[in-house]
């Protein structure tokens, strides 16, 4: 197989193993390329990519945007901070205004669930889901499962703690359809408040200690607290969450194995994560970072591909 | 003019009776052996037909006054009609909320040339806001008898508690869509597998047992009439349903189209199915099926709530709750029929909300008649609505209304 099955990117749900495995034996390629001293490749020259974020985002954009120009494309940016959303504007019509400008593909960030998925119904460019609210971020998953299979070889058999703020998390929600895919074993922990009440419907493992999770695992997931995505209060204070769910290197130490500690960023140092634990060798997230250019020039190849 | 229905084939809370021959009189419909003082001027073949007493729909929205381009008066007077209803229970949530003696009279003289009865719901609060009442004695010298906040619950206990006390003077009746706000709070859809598989923010059942369990409670100290719009969950019907065995006066109805659809069917996130309360499980609905068959739940609702393009072409967060059901109402009875049997159907229709209205009459004054095969597609050319917002739009459905009466009205479709 060669192809993909789909011709947009909206989550992982709706992507299948196979699909998976191309993308990562595509990225393998890919990083090999962003290693030599010329990383540019003429793959999508005359295909222009709209990156457009209607929430903010620097690692996703900025990771999204090299990877396309890594791939000679043309790139528009777009976010809202200065557009006419503020005005009024519907997201049909700003997606419509920046398609009569013949764009190919549209990488977009919205706060909305399933925003991308009420776009790819009413436009014909390839869509790639950079995160639609606490829905999925596909690409963010396939570049987790990518990072853990290039550190411990495979992702089958593997067990993987995802640790931290899942209610409000779209890289959980993806990361366990994409590891569930992949033959791994998933658990969520973190406060029963931000675990979503049926979680355990998905076939995830549900711990609410921190240390047995990190017993239990071979991989430790920490997400970010999100304050952002936090309407009302679902733990008492940050202090607390950091004394009682963040993880520091002691924790660490008192295991009787090395695990691989990764975390999809921003960190917020000394909440969920210490630093003596983010810099240390157990974090494979600077990896991670690297690792999601490959993955997303992998996708966007393949869906360019797919028209 | 006098018309002779042959072979008719009238549904009741019991059975479909065999076809026999009645004469609509002009006021009446009367079996055809009673009616020799009438000459016949038409007969129509009504063989290939089901009809029924007129239907009765207890909760549907117009966007009138405020929000005309929703729909006016004059195109629901028209939905109405050309759904089978000849009468229906109007929301108060209009702009501004029907409160005041100004805007029933408005309302009554814009449906004054309705084919359908129209009994309009009144605010119990000011605003719909849950706050302070309505004046609700005067309003009831304009003949308003329901009273209710509409698509807003009367979450506050004090007030529902009051508003029950007040109501009892003269026999009042009141309307509660019965959840509680804040474990409802920016919930889009039913919590459940469902949600957690798309990350979307979902609405508990605990949100509306815990109300319902509360309210019952209330009415239990306050006494007076308390009718649950919509329910929607098995924990629900199992409260209503020990309310009704101890005695309390008490009636329920749901959504028809809760038993149609389902939480599962989000997953395209079509705003069209984005509904309040919202679609649940299968557990729900067996549960509201038997709440149906034991009378446990009066009636049976369309939950009619139109919403122009511009409130669910988006985002689905950020889109109106609300779906069309009217015109659709029959087609989806003809999905349900084999499962629930017409006869259960139509009593919720009919005998059901006369009982909760308290206007139960044996006399057959009014008919609806319909065709349970008849294809057709529900699109621009045959919505009568000025709001499109319907799963099933563009869409070809099965099941169409021939003609209905109203006491002196006799329309054709």
């Amino acid at each position: 197989m060669s192809q993909l099955s789909t011709r947009h990117l909206l989550g992982i749900k709706d992507i299948s193993t196979e699909d998976i495995q191309l993308i990562f034996e595509t990225a393998d390629n890919f990083k090999e390329v962003l290693n030599r001293p010329i990383k540019k490749v003429p793959s999508l020259r005359d295909i222009t990519i709209a990156n457009i974020f209607f929430e903010n985002s620097t690692r996703t954009r900025l990771s999204f945007e090299l990877a396309e120009k890594r791939l000679s494309a043309d790139v528009i940016n777009f976010s809202s901070s200065n557009s006419s959303v503020k005005k009024g504007e519907t997201l049909i019509d700003t997606v419509n205004n920046i398609l009569s400008m013949k764009v190919d593909m549209v990488v977009m960030r919205h706060s909305s669930v399933g925003a991308p998925h009420f776009l790819s119904k009413h436009i014909k460019a390839n869509i790639v889901n950079a995160g639609d609210g606490t829905h999925e971020h596909p690409t963010q998953a396939l570049l987790d499962a990518f990072s853990i299979r290039e550190k411990l070889g495979d992702v089958a058999g593997k067990k993987v703690a995802i640790i931290g703020d899942i209610l409000h998390s779209r890289v959980a929600l993806s990361n366990i359809f994409c590891l569930q895919k992949l033959g791994a074993e998933v658990m969520v922990c973190g406060p029963i408040t931000l675990l979503p009440k049926h979680i355990g419907s998905l076939g995830v493992k549900i711990e609410h200690d921190v240390e047995k999770a990190l017993q239990w695992c071979d991989v430790a997931n920490v997400l970010r607290i999100q304050l952002e995505r936090q309407q009302i209060k679902y733990f008492p204070s940050l202090r607390e969450y950091s004394l009682y769910f963040g993880i520091n290197r002691k924790m660490l130490d008192r295991l009787d194995k090395e695990i691989v500690v990764m975390h999809p960023g921003p960190i917020n140092r000394g909440v969920e994560l210490n630093s003596d634990v983010a810099d240390s060798e157990h974090s494979i997230i600077l990896q991670q970072v690297e690792n999601g250019v490959a993955i997303r020039m992998a996708v966007l190849y393949l869906l360019a591909g797919a028209k | 003019m006098a018309v002779l229905l042959q072979a008719l084939r009238l549904i009741d809370s019991h059975r479909i009776n065999p076809p026999k021959n009645f004469v609509y009189t002009g006021h009446q419909i009367v079996d055809e052996n009673s009616s020799s003082d009438f000459p016949i001027e038409e007969t129509i073949d009504c063989s290939d037909f089901l009809a029924s007493k007129g239907w009765v729909d207890l909760r549907c929205m117009s966007g009138e006054p405020g929000e005309e381009y929703k729909e006016s008066m004059d195109s629901l007077g028209e939905v109405l009609q050309s759904s089978g209803f000849v009468k229906a229970v109007l929301m108060p949530n209009t702009h501004p909320a029907v409160q005041t003696r100004n805007e029933i009279q408005f309302l009554k003289s814009k449906a004054a040339n309705w084919f359908s009865d129209l009994i309009v719901e009144a605010a119990a609060t000011k605003d719909t806001k849950g706050e302070d009442f309505t004046d609700i004695l005067d309003l009831n010298q304009e003949g308003v008898f329901v009273f209710g906040d509409g698509l807003h619950p009367i979450s506050n206990p004090d007030r529902l508690m009051k508003i029950l006390q007040y109501l009892q003077k003269f026999d009042g009746i009141l309307f509660d869509q019965t959840y509680e706000p804040l474990l409802a709070l920016f919930g889009q859809m039913h919590e459940g597998l469902t949600s957690t598989r798309i990350g979307m923010k979902g609405i508990p059942n605990l949100a509306e047992d815990i109300a319902i369990h509360k309210n019952l409670e209330i009415l239990r100290y306050s006494g007076g009439r308390l009718h649950f719009q919509t329910i929607s969950t098995k924990g629900a019907v199992e409260e209503i349903r020990k309310a009704k065995k101890e005695g309390l006066n008490v009636t329920a109805d749901i959504s028809l189209y809760q038993l149609i659809f389902s939480d599962e069917d989000m997953l395209d996130f079509d705003t069209n199915l984005k509904v309040m309360p919202p679609f649940r499980g299968k557990e729900d609905r067996d549960a509201l099926i038997e709440g149906l068959k034991d009378g446990t739940i009066d009636a049976i609702v369309s939950n009619h709530q139109p919403q122009d393009i511009d409130a669910k072409h988006m985002e689905f967060d950020l889109s109106l709750f609300g779906m069309l059901g009217l015109q659709t109402f029959l087609p989806a009875m003809c999905k349900l029929a084999d499962e629930i049997t017409w006869p259960l159907l139509i009593s919720k229709i009919t005998s059901g909300p006369e009982v909760v209205l308290g206007q139960q009459s044996d006399k057959l004054d009014s008919l609806t008649l319909f065709d349970p095969e008849e294809k057709w597609v529900f699109d621009k050319k045959s919505n009568k609505s000025l709001s499109s917002n319907s799963p099933w739009y563009n869409t070809e459905l099965m099941g169409k209304v021939k003609f209905v009466i109203n006491k002196n009205k006799f329309v054709k479709i």
